[in-house]
This record gives structure tokens, C-alpha cells and sequence, in this order.
């Protein structure tokens, strides 16, 4: 365990030392709350009756910070690691190098509850916010959005063979995800066959489903569960075929 | 004497092309030991193949009396290990890089002790990424130091040093030398085999073409230097 937290010591203060994964998992969706809370404040939600936008937006705002963590930080450090030959080296040591893949799974889920905190932090504070639905339901869904997520970051990791094309690929994932899912721009203000084309973003039932329970709705949630659970599934199940330690 | 390193018939390919092609050499306690061959020789896959990193299609391979994929853990607490051509995380400090890698093990030498006998203690603070290419070098060697290993292996400890940094390696290895360390590298500086090795295997094109002692390597050839004892090997080989 000592180990573990030694590595976890170090290996979190590079990940601190990088402004990109802080700027775009901590202060862009902490930035969009309060752009949120600053324009529409109490205004109601456009479409759902009842609720003031920032209530509509939260479960989707405080996903920013995981898709920044599972599409730019997991798969790019890995991908460069590997590059670097460091995760090689940890076979001629008695440590395996999963240890060092679960030390910056923690840094990066630390990193994403910290943004999610934040963002309620803001919103409690300085917009009045109040979650309607059940806590506890809500973090379980942050919870399974979370590895879900993570999950198809370590598939991209292990599907591509250099940082180069890793880049690419988080590119070409991470923004859709992030315009795309409803997780910045409000799902419900997109027109309709967007929003077809959109629901099929793992994201975009990951943020129905905390959506659904930052808002205590009754809606079924069959879609979203299954839709997260599979990608869970074929995430961790893909990567532990083709992932490479070099 | 019991042998550190034991490897039997060691045969590897990668789709046709074989790299190491039925490879015996056995390296004993305290003994100095050096692979050498060209670039392509196989020197590198036989080390990441005596270290379980590559797997192999037939042959055994024994360290400390250990196979080195099922006995890993406790393998690797007693070997040392210098990559060719390492490299590290990003923005990481030398003191870090070196605190990180101590934390792997359970008995681990004073890096700082370390540090100042490679003369890099100045920079523990620094980024890694500011050292020169033979600090950097260095530091590879020194990192491969922290376990306080029975047996070490370096794959081209010294390429990009200069001069004087050579020898402050070459004086660390041998002062560790005569404390019983076994010592297991790869090399293209002959001078530096001639200061450091006991024996040496010469391989070209996975084949082994020699094991001897330096000296006797040099006095069955017509020359008096490993160099030109080396080439003269070369070239016997390609005559065959």
C-alpha cells in the first residue's frame, strides 16, 4: 500500500503539473456553471416545466470532468507511457504496471469528483441550487457514467499503437462527447435529428440517466443503464484483449 | 562457483526472421559479462528475453535460480535492470523519478547516496528532461542501482557519455564489482569491455560466435587489442 501512495504522491503531482487536464476538467465546466448561473440565474428550464436551468443542466455539467479524465487524461497518458517504455519497465521490478494504470485511474477519478464538488459548490452557494432527486442515486449514477467512461478511454489507449494516432482519436471522441452529449450545450435546444444522431453517445444516456436522478424523475431508465453497462462491458472486455504494455 | 545466469538453447523469431537462434551462455556469481555483437545482433532481444519481457519459442531461461515470468516479484527485488535507450514521464524531477522507482522496493539503497557518487545531486530538483543526453545516461544507470542488486544488467550503459563520465560509471561499477555484484551488459565500446569484463559472448545474427575470457579472446587472434580481436571475430564469421 505504501507503494501504491508513493506513486500516487508523484504520479499525481505531474498530473498537476499539466494545465490542459485541470483547465479542461476543473475550470472550463466550473466556468460554464457559473456562464450558466450569470445569464439564465432562475429562469425556468426551456423544455421541462418546473425546474430553473441550472437544475436541468447540473447532472450534465458535473460530466465535463469525466469526459476531459476517460477521453484526454487516461488514454493520452497511457499511450504515452507505453510510448516512453515506462510501463515496460515496471516488469523488471516487483511491482506490476497495472499498479501504475490504477494509480492514474484514482488520479483521474479524484480529479473528476473534485470537479463535480466544485461545480455544486458554485452552484449551492452562489445560485441557489438544490438537487430534487436522491443524492445517493446520484452519485451512484456519477459513479457508473464514471467507469463506463474510463472503460472506453482504456479502449482507446489499447487500440491505438502510438501517442500520435491516440491524439487523433481523442480528438475525434472527446469533443462530439462533449458538444454532442448535452454535457455543455443544453441536449433539449438541439435540433431533433441531431438529437437522434447524438443519443447514441454512451455519454448522452449517461447524462439522461443523472439527469433523471439529479431531477427525482420517474422516466424509465432502461436505455441509459443498458447503454452504460454494455459499454462497460465491451470497454474492459476489448481493451483486456488488445491492449499492449509496449 | 553457481551460475547467476543461466540460459539454455534459447531460441526466438519473429514471424520468419530468427533473432536468436539456439543461444547457451551461463554467467557466474560476481563475474563480469558482456554481450557484444552489431547493431541487429540479437543483443537486446536476448536481454529482454533472460528478463521475461519477450517471450520465446523454446529453450529455459534461469536468473538466481529463478524463471523470470513465474518468479517475477521476487526476481526482480535482486536485479537491476538499465533499458537501452530509457526514457521518463514528462515534467518528472530527478529527485522524483529516483524516489518513485526506490518506492518499487523493499530494501532500497539511499538514492541520494547514489546521486552524489554519479555527481548528479546538483540537479535533484531539476526536470529530467533539462539534463544533457549523458546525464540522462547516467541517471539510467543509477536508477538500475536503487534495488542494491545481485545481479545488473545494463544494455549499452555509456552510449553518449563522455569521457570523463565514463569512468566515473566504470569506477562505480567496478568498486560494486568487488563487493560480489554480477555484472551482465551490452556494449559497442571494446575499450570499455576491455576495463569491465571478465568474459565476453560475441553473437551476430542470433548466433553465438564466441565465449571467452578477454584475454584469451585477444590471444587466439592475431592482434593484441579486443578491437581489432573483435573485428577479426567479425570477419571470421563471415568468411564461414
Amino acid at each position: 500500500m505504501k507503494k501504491f501512495f508513493t506513486l500516487l504522491k508523484i504520479e499525481g503531482k505531474l498530473s498537476l503539473r499539466c494545465v490542459d487536464s485541470i483547465f479542461f476538467g476543473v475550470c472550463m465546466p466550473v466556468g460554464i456553471m457559473i456562464l450558466i448561473g450569470l445569464i439564465a440565474g432562475q429562469n425556468p428550464a426551456t423544455s421541462d416545466g418546473g425546474y430553473t436551468l441550472i437544475q436541468s443542466s447540473f447532472g450534465a455539467l458535473v460530466t465535463v470532468g469525466i469526459c476531459a479524465t476517460a477521453f484526454m487524461g487516461i488514454p493520452l497518458t497511457i499511450a504515452d507511457y507505453r510510448d516512453k517504455k515506462i510501463l515496460k519497465h515496471f516488469f523488471v521490478t516487483p511491482v506490476s504496471p497495472t499498479m501504475l494504470l490504477w494509480v492514474h485511474a484514482v488520479i483521474n477519478m479524484l480529479l473528476s469528483v473534485v470537479s463535480a464538488l466544485l461545480i455544486y459548490l458554485v452552484a449551492k452557494t452562489f445560485f441557489g441550487y438544490e438537487m430534487i432527486g436522491s443524492k445517493l442515486a446520484f452519485i451512484g449514477s456519477y459513479l457508473l457514467v464514471m467507469v463506463s467512461m474510463y472503460s472506453l478511454g482504456l479502449l482507446i489507449a489499447s487500440l491505438c499503437r502510438t501517442v500520435k494516432t491516440a491524439n487523433v482519436v481523442c480528438s475525434i471522441v472527446y469533443f462530439p462527447m462533449l458538444f454532442l452529449s448535452g454535457a455543455t450545450i443544453p441536449f433539449e435546444i438541439f435540433p431533433q435529428p441531431l438529437q437522434a444522431v447524438a443519443g447514441f453517445l454512451p455519454l448522452t444516456q449517461g447524462i439522461k440517466l443523472l439527469k433523471s436522478s439529479s431531477l427525482g424523475l420517474e422516466t424509465s431508465l432502461l436505455l441509459p443503464l443498458f447503454v452504460l453497462v454494455g459499454s462497460l462491458v465491451i470497454g474492459i472486455s476489448l481493451s483486456m484483449r488488445f491492449f499492449r504494455w509496449e | 562457483m553457481k551460475n547467476c545466469i543461466e540460459v539454455n538453447n534459447l531460441s526466438k523469431s519473429y514471424g520468419n526472421r530468427v533473432v536468436v537462434n539456439n543461444l547457451n551462455l551461463a554467467v557466474k556469481k560476481g563475474e563480469v559479462f558482456g554481450l557484444l555483437g552489431p547493431n541487429g545482433a540479437g543483443k537486446s532481444t536476448t536481454i529482454d528475453c533472460i528478463l521475461g519481457l519477450k517471450s520465446f519459442e523454446s529453450g529455459s531461461v534461469r536468473v538466481l535460480g529463478m524463471d523470470p515470468t513465474k518468479e517475477r516479484k521476487q526476481l526482480f527485488e535482486r536485479v537491476g535492470v538499465q533499458l537501452q535507450s530509457s526514457s521518463y514521464q514528462g515534467n518528472i524531477r530527478v529527485g522524483e523519478v529516483c524516489e518513485e522507482i526506490a518506492a518499487l522496493y523493499r530494501l532500497p539503497s539511499d538514492y541520494r547516496d547514489l546521486l552524489s557518487q554519479f555527481k548528479l545531486d546538483q540537479y535533484l530538483k531539476q526536470p529530467v528532461a533539462k539534463l544533457s543526453g549523458g546525464e540522462k545516461q547516467k541517471l539510467s544507470v543509477l536508477l538500475a542501482l536503487i534495488p542494491q542488486p545481485e545481479v545488473l544488467f545494463l544494455d549499452e550503459l555509456t552510449t553518449g557519455l563522455d569521457t570523463e563520465a565514463r569512468r566515473e560509471v566504470w569506477q562505480v561499477l567496478s568498486d560494486l564489482k568487488e563487493k560480489g555484484l554480477t555484472l551482465f551488459l551490452t556494449s559497442h565500446y571494446m575499450d570499455e569491455v576491455e576495463v569491465l569484463c571478465d568474459r565476453v559472448c560475441i553473437i551476430n545474427r542470433g548466433h553465438v560466435l564466441v565465449t571467452d575470457t578477454v584475454p584469451k579472446l585477444i590471444q587466439k587472434s592475431p592482434y593484441k587489442r579486443l578491437e581489432e580481436a573483435y573485428l577479426w571475430v567479425m570477419k571470421e564469421e563471415i568468411a564461414i
